[in-house]
């Protein structure tokens, strides 16, 4: 399998509903006592790109190996495209749509 | 009461609080203003957190610091405290070897820097023996190529101190006012959590096991009788130089009370100050620079934890403890506690740690940046993960101090007020 560089959005109550409704609740991990968390895979062109676009964001590879501190609007929005896709693959039509 | 420091040697204090003898002391001397930067080294000097050190290096301080990590006689010290200045400013200022010069701040006076020697130093031999490291995207070695082409060595003596700012004023101690502290609590033994974070439970249970590890030979009646504990757990916050992404200052200091205040730990087991210092993120060589300062402070005991005062993957998780082990016992009066991560473990259903627990393939390990993210998504944590008192904390601090965000920001950067002030003398 190819090495993905995930983002982490956590799942809160209303993002929950919001995924069961979709049918998409089988795609959260749980972690840290019960926390919920829908893992996005990205390749590393994406993982650059999303870094280059979110200067705040950084790419942790001491510890997570993920892509984190991305602001919350940006997740809002990964978010919104999983649940409207019904799929994690998402991230190649998100950054098209911060250049368009 | 003359206190004992770091190296055996008295606690330095280098503090003229006579606000007539100050200004006669500062009468026509030339007034050069000091960076945040250095004004933030002075009141370290001044005060004694970096006794025995008396004001800024001169050379072979930073020499034998860089290649052997003691000064020039033979205490062990692992960073530089220079002051950096142009061969303009030097001109405009007419500083001299052996002449003094009154540091102003916010435009006003602060202290009397009697300037002894005027040199060079290698910033590349800075970068590489302290960080290990000549590249700049480390922040120590940044920091460090970011100095001007000169430095001056000499005696630092506060003239005005510092005016500290709500919410970080009750949580300003001097090293004598934390020994004054200690004495009136009774601590006999005293374990420092150096800290830069707000704390989630993995903090908390590493607080927990320093705490048990530096009192475990004491009698455990005054820890069973509430407002007798005789061993402390003292949490030092380091407050300075921020990066974009951090947690704001004022969030650590009180997230870091609030465990004390909801009760998770004992009132007269648990107490919070604060140290101005700019992270250098030099690892293990911070590590040893944190165990003077708390020595400095009067602790007994410090506890270091995975990666202390690291940044990226510039140092392994245990580096610290290796070097502190090197390090002969008469040299650094204060015992290190070396502690291994604690994490979630769903099938133990409790924070553990991860020396003890045998389900390792289910261990969730705590990160900051992971806990970060969480809180940057609005999202509460678990009660076992984070303390809801302190999740309350953190939002609250956010609104009153971080322009709505925890962490810092540009805007942070730009507009939040500095922790301390130089008024009018």
């Amino acid at each position: 399998m190819a090495e993905t560089y995930p983002i982490n959005i956590w799942i809160n109550e209303e993002r929950f509903k919001a995924l069961e409704d979709a049918g998409l609740a089988r795609l959260l991990k749980e972690e840290l006592a019960g926390m919920k968390v829908l893992i996005v895979p990205c390749t590393a062109a994406q993982r650059d790109k999303i870094l280059k676009l979110f200067p705040t964001a950084k790419y942790d590879e001491a510890t997570t190996k993920s892509i984190e501190l991305l602001p919350k609007a940006v997740k809002d929005q990964i978010y919104n495209l999983v649940v409207q896709r019904k799929s994690l693959e998402v991230m190649d039509e998100f950054i098209k749509q911060q250049k368009g | 009461m003359e206190y004992i420091g770091h190296g055996g040697k008295p606690l330095v204090e280098r503090v003229t609080a006579d606000k007539s003898e100050a200004k006669k002391k500062i009468e026509g001397l030339t007034k050069m203003p000091a960076s945040r930067q250095m004004a933030t080294e002075v009141i370290g000097i001044a005060y004694g957190f970096f006794s025995p050190i008396e004001g800024f290096m001169t050379k072979a301080d930073v020499d034998a610091t860089c290649k052997k990590m003691e000064l020039a006689d033979g205490t062990v010290w692992s960073i530089p405290i220079v002051f950096d200045i142009s061969d303009k400013e030097i001109a405009d200022y007419g500083i001299k070897e052996g002449g003094s010069v009154l540091l102003t701040y916010d435009g006003n006076p602060m202290a009397i820097f009697d300037v002894e020697e005027i040199y060079t130093y290698d910033k590349e031999e800075i970068a590489e023996k302290v960080y290990g490291t000549k590249e700049d995207k480390h922040p120590g070695v940044k920091r460090t190529y970011a100095y001007k082409e000169k430095f001056l060595g000499g005696k630092i003596t506060l003239v005005n101190e510092p005016k500290i700012r709500d919410p970080y004023k009750p949580y300003f101690l001097t090293p004598r006012q934390h020994r004054e502290k200690f004495k009136e609590k009774n601590w006999i033994k005293i374990v420092a959590h150096q800290t830069r974070n707000v704390p989630h439970s993995g903090h908390e249970w590493l607080m927990k096991h320093a705490y048990i590890a530096a009192h475990g030979d004491s009698p455990v009646e005054q820890m069973e009788s509430m407002g007798k504990a005789i061993s402390g757990v003292l949490v030092n916050c380091i407050v300075g130089e921020k990066r974009a992404g951090d947690y704001i200052d004022e969030a650590i200091v009180l997230t870091q009370d609030e465990l004390r205040k909801s009760k998770y730990f004992r009132d007269d087991i648990h107490m919070v100050t604060m140290t101005f210092w700019d992270m250098r993120y030099a690892g293990p060589r911070e590590a040893v620079h944190h165990s003077i300062i708390r020595t400095n402070l009067g602790l007994t005991h410090h506890m270091f934890g995975r990666d202390h005062a690291g940044v990226g993957t510039y140092y392994h998780s245990y580096q610290a403890h290796h070097l502190l082990m090197s390090i002969p016992k008469e040299k650094l009066s204060i015992t290190p506690i070396y502690v291994l991560e604690w994490a979630y473990c769903p099938h133990c259903g409790e924070v553990t740690c991860i020396g003890l627990c045998g389900h390792w393939d289910e261990l969730q390990k705590f990160s900051g940046t992971k806990i970060r993210s969480i809180i940057m998504d609005e999202v509460k944590p678990t009660r076992l993960i984070f303390r809801p008192e302190v999740f309350d904390v953190v939002m609250d601090s956010a609104k009153k101090y971080g322009f709505g965000s925890p962490f810092v920001t540009q805007e942070y950067l730009e507009k939040a007020k500095p922790a301390f002030s130089i008024e009018p003398l």
